[in-house]
């Protein structure tokens, strides 16, 4: 999809607070009443809460804590850890998340008890997995932002039969219920505080209400006295008090641009980037003032596009091997490793690292001069 | 006399948890994506879940299961893997049994 260059107009419109300070990564988002300023300080407590096999850890479990995995440079952060999904992928068969088997999520760790019954370290591959995932662990500045974008405004960016020719082609993903997805690297999960209450679950094995059912072993039910507590082993409060705080978890302010960083920008869309990194998302009604009718910074589509074969890894959904959703760029000056699995370290590798929808934008970027290159990733290190 | 107030949390809080736990016995609408279809059994494979914590759930059903897509009646066998249903259920010994199962249609 081609749009008009639009983002310096846009800078000096769209309002990330109601003052002249600084969002600071962690901090929550201007305007919020004070009843829920409280409930995002409450939250953060249950987010940065460790959790034990007594409290209702695991048996299977990537992390103790939601703040394990984000907390750099603040709660809701980005973290270093790098988890493992898989799928199973047949031509002209729909994706199997092989939930039965203990997919999409292949957690790393488990609770002495379960390792003193079944003398595993981790969870078992599922023996029918066509593929693996590396993904590394996002900050998650600003996601309330993009919860509240209207499904109708994720709809009008896809362009599946490329009919404008530009070689973009995003599409929506789908939850299994049929519902339009937008969270998680494949854009598979619909709404934040389900993406929130399956990672109580799938992250760390704490079960709560909107999933009390453990999953298996690898497909093997948990033997028996290896996970005493009762199910749903957090409460409804816990899990409501957790999505407050990350839907109220603000985007930073971008750093100052310098003149280099303003040419970056103008870069950013004129060689295509802005195709999928639209930098501007408009939220809908909410309950909340702070996050309703929200013009704001995301750089995406929130849709799936073909990153190429280099990067291939599940399917998910809707979503081939090759499809990844548009990384939202919020924050982006705080992250230290790029792509879905960690493959860059650098920006410059990150660009050079995309394909397939994008070859055109990466190919444009390697044709800019030095000083061209330089002032783009002077732009994206002010996100 | 503090001991009281104690001793009454201590009735509450285990019924009030209980309350909250699944009722494994009521009617339960499942909405999900079908995995598999077992013809001669009679059954489907559902992936449901939140998030990403799926969960495969085997659905059996009768010769009184009314099968729709809308207004238009359909056998087990016209559904298939991908295809997204809602499977209203009640629970049996060997698991949920569906009484009505509808093809959902995408917006």
């Amino acid at each position: 999809m081609s749009r008009s260059p639009v983002v310096a107009l846009l800078v000096a419109t769209v309002s990330t607070n109601h003052c002249n300070k600084p969002v600071d990564a962690g901090d929550p988002l201007r305007g919020l009443s004070r009843e829920e300023q409280d409930r995002f300080r409450r939250g953060r407590v249950v987010f940065d809460s460790v959790f034990t096999p007594e409290t209702g850890l695991g048996p299977l479990f990537n992390a103790v804590a939601c703040g394990e995995c984000h907390e750099d440079p603040a709660a809701g952060g980005s973290g270093d850890e790098v988890e493992v999904h898989a799928t199973a992928f047949r031509a002209g068969a729909a994706c199997d998340p092989l939930a039965g088997e203990g997919g999409p999520v292949i957690q790393l760790n488990v609770t002495p008890a379960l390792k003193a019954a079944l003398g595993i370290d981790s969870e078992p591959f599922p023996r029918d997995a066509t593929g693996r995932g590396m993904r590394t662990s996002l900050a998650i500045f600003g996601r309330g932002l993009l919860d509240a974008v209207p499904d109708a405004a994720i709809l009008g960016y896809a362009d599946p039969a490329d009919r404008d020719h530009d070689g973009i082609r995003g599409r929506p993903n789908r939850f299994v219920d049929g519902r339009i997805g937008r969270f998680g690297r494949k854009a598979f999960v619909p709404t934040l505080d389900e993406f929130n209450a399956g990672a109580f679950v799938a992250e760390m094995g704490v079960t709560d209400p909107a999933q009390p059912i453990e999953e298996t072993i690898g497909g093997a039910p948990i033997p028996p006295g290896v996970d005493p507590v009762a199910d749903p082993e957090i409460n409804q409060e816990q899990v409501d008090l957790t999505n407050d705080f990350v839907r109220f978890l603000a985007p930073p302010s971008p750093a100052p641009l310098t003149n280099e960083g303003r040419q970056g920008r103008e870069l950013f869309s004129r060689i295509g980037c802005a195709g999928c990194h639209i930098p501007t998302l408009r939220t809908g009604d909410s309950p909340t003032p702070a996050l309703a009718r929200k013009t704001f910074f995301a750089y995406t589509d929130l849709l799936l596009h073909d990153m190429g074969a280099d990067r291939a890894d599940i399917c998910l959904g809707l979503a081939t091997p090759s499809d990844f959703r548009t990384e939202p760029l919020i924050g982006l000056r705080f992250a230290k490793r790029f792509l879905h699995d960690g493959a860059a370290t650098t920006l410059e590798q990150a660009i050079k690292l995309h394909g397939g929808e994008a070859t055109g934008a990466r190919d444009r970027f390697n044709g800019l001069a030095g000083a061209g290159q330089a002032a783009l990733i002077a732009f994206l290190k002010s996100l | 006399m503090k001991l009281g107030p104690v001793v009454l949390l201590a009735v509450l809080i285990p019924l009030a948890l209980r309350a909250a736990r699944p009722q494994q016995t009521a009617p339960y609408t499942y909405q999900g994506t079908i995995q598999a279809v077992q013809l001669k059994a009679g059954s489907l494979d559902l992936i449901t879940g939140v998030g990403m914590a799926l969960r495969l759930v085997h659905v059996q059903t009768t010769s009184g299961t009314h099968i729709a897509n809308g207004s238009a009646p359909l056998a087990l066998g016209d559904l298939k893997p991908g295809t997204v249903i809602r499977a209203e259920c009640h629970p049996s010994d060997q698991g949920p049994v569906a009484d009505r199962i509808e093809k959902v249609a995408m917006p």
